[in-house]
């Protein structure tokens, strides 16, 4: 369980996060939405103790994370796995080595093991053909692919974190990585995907959250999102309706 | 300037210089990343550091062949350019060379894997960022900037003769046996311990430029600037520094 308690961050002056509260149930599929700048990523960050918090609490299963050492956040981010916004791939090393990278770095296993794993994960993301490619060589939804791949071989992760896995895809594609998250998410680990992109977060997600200058402004599920009042989540909830006429 | 972001910024490059440091003798051992940054380092600078070298040994020599012949003090154009490039000229200019090529190159690069999230996912998957990144670059800075700078001022050298041979027409052989009667335990050893404060000056600052970038091309920008000016800077600084207290240690008055 992950429970934010008034937690505020923000950079010089301005306020990314203002007394953002909330709790994450372990297994559940949540989508948070909001705007750019909104404090989406920032979350996400601060789960995995990427970022700390100017003030207020974080506590993953229990136990308080907020002023963990670097060593000691080690045994909260295994709990965790997060595909970055672009992937986030080593540019330097193959789709292999990038899917390998944490085999290498915490197994004994033989280089045959590895090279087995490594395909097994990249067929799971239906990309092992790009298995000697290097990231620049890599299409967008490529790339997301090999990113959730790489998340995976870290461990077992009870949840998926996704920090904008459609951002920049065709529709084609994110409708492909879309079905990949649901997919992964059936052996009943949870995913908690940031996004502006509804279409996405509905495909993806069964709670969602969303986020306007810090806060936390709508909690609930997706019919209660589509009736949602609220101005700025009325503009995000358009995205669903064909509306070619609403600018002109 | 505010002086408590100042001492803030400090105290996280203090951090990360010391940290760099003593990860050289702590486990796990990047030898691949160190290889590599090596090979980066050094074959890659060797070109560049020959072709600035053999240039600036030339030009001494010309200026000192000049100045000399009219005091009629030729013969001792060997032993004055010797000592300015082993001392002095050398070590500076092979580290200059190397902040321009090698220092940039790392700002740049670790700052845009900082843009691209990638020391994120390497802290997430716990890997210490400073023992992955920062510490194999050190390494590879104090090993090779030496060797650069010895190679830098045997090429000087080189160049220096050919000008005082051919140009000032000088005898090769006073030349040689000038420069040979300065290579001595003091200006061998003044020249030889620069190099590796200067390596690990060049590889921390630019590993902190690079790891402290933020924003876009903006951002990388200025950490590259930054990387290099400040280089720059704390070696010439480090440079008056260092020659001071040589010349006490090695009992110069001055």
């Amino acid at each position: 369980m992950i429970r934010f308690e008034k937690v505020c961050f923000g950079y010089g002056s301005g306020l990314i996060l203002n007394e953002t509260s909330f709790t994450i149930e372990d297994g559940e599929k949540l989508a948070i939405l909001g705007g750019s700048g909104s404090g989406k990523t920032t979350i996400l960050k601060m789960i995995v103790g990427l970022i700390r918090p100017d003030s207020g609490t974080i506590i993953v299963d229990g136990d308080d994370i907020t002023g963990k050492s670097e060593d000691a956040l080690n045994d909260v981010r295994r709990k965790f796995s997060i595909v970055f916004q672009q992937g986030a791939l080593f540019d330097s090393l193959t789709v292999k080595e990038n899917v390998a990278f944490c085999l290498r770095e915490y197994t004994a296993m033989s280089e045959g093991e590895i090279d087995a794993k490594v395909r097994e994960l990249l067929q799971l993301v239906d990309v092992e053909p790009a298995i000697y490619l290097m990231p620049d060589e890599l299409s967008g939804g490529m790339h997301r692919r090999v990113a959730i791949a790489r998340a995976l071989a870290v461990s077992t992760p009870k949840m998926m974190l996704y920090d904008e896995a459609t951002a920049g895809l065709d529709p084609v594609n994110s409708d492909n990585i879309c079905r990949l998250i649901v997919e992964l998410s059936r052996s009943g680990m949870g995913h908690i995907m940031v996004t502006h992109k509804v279409v996405d977060a509905m495909k993806v997600a069964e709670r969602f959250i969303f986020l306007e200058n810090g806060k936390v402004v709508f909690d609930g599920n997706a019919d209660a999102l589509i009736h949602s009042a609220h101005p700025p989540i009325k503009i995000f909830v358009d995205e669903l309706r064909y509306q070619p006429t609403a600018l002109r | 300037m505010n002086l408590r972001q100042t001492i803030s910024d400090l105290q996280d490059y203090y951090h990360l210089a010391f940290h760099g440091f003593m990860g050289i003798f702590r486990r796990p051992v990047y030898w691949k990343d160190t290889l590599e940054q090596m090979d980066y380092a050094g074959a890659g600078s060797f070109f560049i550091m020959g072709l600035v070298s053999l240039f600036v040994g030339m030009a001494l020599s010309l200026q000192l062949a000049a100045e000399l012949s009219v005091l009629g003090l030729k013969m001792y154009i060997g032993k004055v350019v010797g000592i300015t490039i082993i001392r002095e000229v050398g070590p500076v200019t092979a580290a200059l060379v190397f902040t321009g090529r090698v220092g940039a190159g790392i700002a740049s690069e670790l700052g845009s894997m900082m843009i691209g999230n990638q020391v994120d996912s390497l802290r997430v998957f716990g890997v210490d960022p400073i023992k992955k990144l920062v510490t194999p670059r050190i390494v590879a800075s104090l090993v090779m900037l030496p060797a650069l700078t010895i190679v830098g001022d045997a090429i000087s050298l080189l160049g220096a003769w050919y000008i005082a041979v051919f140009v000032s027409n000088q005898s090769g052989y006073v030349f040689w046996s000038s420069v040979r009667s300065i290579l001595d335990f003091q200006n061998v050893f003044s020249g030889a311990v620069k190099p590796f404060m200067f390596g690990f000056i060049i590889a921390s600052i630019s590993c902190y430029a690079g790891l402290t970038t933020r924003g876009g091309a903006t951002g990388l920008r200025t950490s590259t600037t930054n990387a290099v000016v400040m280089s720059i800077i704390m070696i010439i600084i480090s440079d008056f520094i260092l020659t001071r207290i040589l010349l006490y240690v090695l009992g110069y008055s001055t």
